[in-house]
């Protein structure tokens, strides 16, 4: 039988609709689902994905890309990688399959969500494939760190995070409920594809999976990779979403969606990127700083974006660059010094030499961030290891669901809490942007619990540190995460008082 | 006598945190409680009387004034700042 040529037929199917007949347009396409702003159906017709491709090509790549990384897998299986690297480096790895396997799984419901309701013909095309994309992201991110799990049980949090209550995955969990499972098709677009792929991860993807080449995990190199291919398809989902908005005269809401996205997504990507980046990373394999590297991949890129589409940048844009110095550095130190509460092990990355490089990158970092590891690493070096582990909660922001922190050292002291009231209850925020999103939809939000709120609430009992664990869903010494390197950088610092005296 | 929850902003520290207190302690007692969590842990102790007021304020409170007398709400923010005598 002949075969046609991609070209005779590509156009046509992708862009195929139909025109209801037994049910309204609105029945089929309910605006709640599919968010598309009373703009009708026809309008939808020209959206033009930039990326094009046919389901036996995308098979045909699929398969080829699978093969690639189960076969890396495979064959570096001996390496015994886990074993041979640094501590900092497996933190990265632990990390980033418990904040990232089963939010893949949550990104099926959003491009599903895309695929059956968006008026958009293409967008509902592209979006199939991006929903086998995520299928295949959540399934190859928990085989890979299965084989790890029985040696070393923090590795099964990249199945577990989603389903405990632990206050990351309390975060990531309110953060993608909000860009993706929440949301009609459209803000599925616009925020989960444009917001927080365009704008973050398919950058973010590039960059680590050249820092696990670097530290000789070709194995993660490799599955990050084949990811990232997949990630820079179907993130370009977006982009036609909010052209056909802007051409239809929806550019206010366009750009809300895209302004309450980009900040979401900042937040999570400065406590998980923020301390690989600057503190796990171990020094010889740094290359950029986090600042750096957010100004070079992220900002610049994502300014051209918006400005390509028509759009603005967001309001908060200055209040974003400045976060940029300062932000991640606080969440790094409350990450470590609740260590017990998370499940991959913090390296402190406070050696004479880290702090030389962070003071370079950061002028200023000593007198700041600085003051605080110095009075920790006195106690480390006096054994009053008690000193430097939690005895309270810090303050959860109820936006974003992070500890709410600012600027440390007795010079620069700087934190700026902002608080609303709202029948009764006191609503705190990390800063006036968080509140500023929550305000944009206050019943959408507000019966959410922090981890605080609850606490409070008598959820969690006893009302201490065990109960916090037990509720937060750790299992055994083993799952409480502890500084990476079991304090063996103290000697370093031990060592550099004995050259200095 | 209740259990009062209050935020604790601590001078110098990098994060505000949870410090239950009671709600008959005097300011003095709620610096001491909020110090436990922040001195020597991650800020020095430094000269003077640590002081408490509400969160971006700049009146003090009382040295010995209640919580129950201060019009604090549960879960407010406080500053805790060190005052050169």
């Amino acid at each position: 039988m002949a075969i046609h040529q991609r070209n005779d037929w590509y156009d046509l199917t992708r862009a195929t609709n139909w025109t209801p007949s037994y049910v309204t347009e609105d029945e089929l396409f309910p605006d709640e689902m599919s968010g598309s702003m009373g703009i009708p159906m026809e309008s939808w017709e020209v959206y033009d994905e930039p990326y094009k491709t046919t389901f036996p090509e995308y098979v045909k790549v699929q398969r080829e890309k699978d093969a690639g990384a189960y076969s890396v897998k495979a064959a570096l299986e001996r390496a015994k990688i886990i074993e041979k690297s640094d501590p900092g480096w497996v933190t990265i790895l632990k990390q980033h399959y418990g904040a990232i396997a089963l939010g893949e799984y949550a990104a099926v419901t959003g491009e599903a969500r895309m695929s059956r309701f968006s008026k958009a013909p293409g967008n509902r095309n592209m979006a199939m494939f991006g929903m086998l994309d995520e299928t295949r992201h959540g399934q190859i991110q928990l085989y890979f760190p299965h084989e790890y799990c029985k040696t070393d049980r923090q590795f099964d949090w990249a199945w577990k995070a989603y389903h405990q209550n632990d206050w990351a995955s309390i975060a990531a969990k309110h953060f993608f409920d909000d860009i993706i499972t929440g949301r009609d098709a459209i803000s599925v677009a616009i925020m989960l594809t444009f917001g927080f792929e365009t704008g973050f991860t398919n950058m973010q993807f590039l960059g680590l999976a050249a820092d696990a080449a670097d530290a000789g995990d070709y194995t993660f190199a490799n599955l990050i990779s084949s990811i990232q291919t997949d990630e820079s398809r179907h993130a370009q989902q977006g982009g036609p979403a909010l052209e056909i908005l802007i051409a239809n005269g929806k550019k206010e809401e366009a750009q809300l969606k895209v302004d309450m996205a980009v900040w979401r997504a900042w937040r999570l990507f400065a406590i998980l990127t923020g301390p690989a980046m600057d503190y796990y990373t171990p020094l010889e394999h740094r290359g950029n700083s986090f600042k750096e590297f957010m100004h070079e991949w992220i900002v610049g890129q994502f300014e051209r974006s918006l400005i390509d589409l028509g759009l603005d940048k967001p309001w908060y844009w200055d209040t974003f660059m400045e976060e940029l110095d300062s932000t991640h550095h606080g969440y790094h130190l409350g990450v470590w010094y609740w260590r017990p509460t998370i499940w991959w092990n913090p390296a402190a990355g406070v050696t004479p030499d880290e702090r030389a490089w962070l003071e370079e990158k950061y002028p200023g970092w000593n007198a700041r961030w600085g003051q605080c590891w110095d009075v920790i690493t006195e106690n480390l070096i006096a054994d009053k290891e008690e000193l430097t582990l939690p005895e309270t909660l810090p303050l959860v922001c109820n936006m974003n669901q992070l500890p709410i922190v600012g600027t440390p050292g007795e010079e620069h002291w700087d934190i700026k809490v902002h608080t609303i009231e709202k029948d009764g209850r006191l609503f705190h925020f990390s800063n006036e942007v968080d509140k500023w999103v929550f305000e944009q939809d206050p019943q959408r939000y507000e019966q959410h619990m922090s981890i605080v709120d609850r606490f409070l609430n008598g959820d969690i009992q006893p009302m201490n540190l065990q109960g916090a664990l037990e509720y937060m869903g750790m299992e055994g010494v083993a799952e409480l995460g502890k500084d990476a390197h079991g304090y063996a950088w103290i000697e370093k610092v031990k060592a550099n008082m004995k050259k200095a005296s | 006598m209740a259990l009062f929850p209050l935020h604790s902003n601590f001078q110098a520290d990098f994060v505000v945190q949870l410090v239950p207190v009671d709600s008959e302690d005097t300011m003095d007692r709620v610096a001491e409680q909020c110090a436990h969590h922040s001195v020597n842990r991650r800020v020095r102790k430094q000269p003077g009387v640590m002081r408490v007021r509400r969160h971006r304020t700049e009146e003090l409170f009382p040295r010995d004034m209640k919580v129950s007398d201060s019009g604090l709400k549960p879960t407010e923010v406080i500053d805790i700042i060190y005052q050169k005598s």
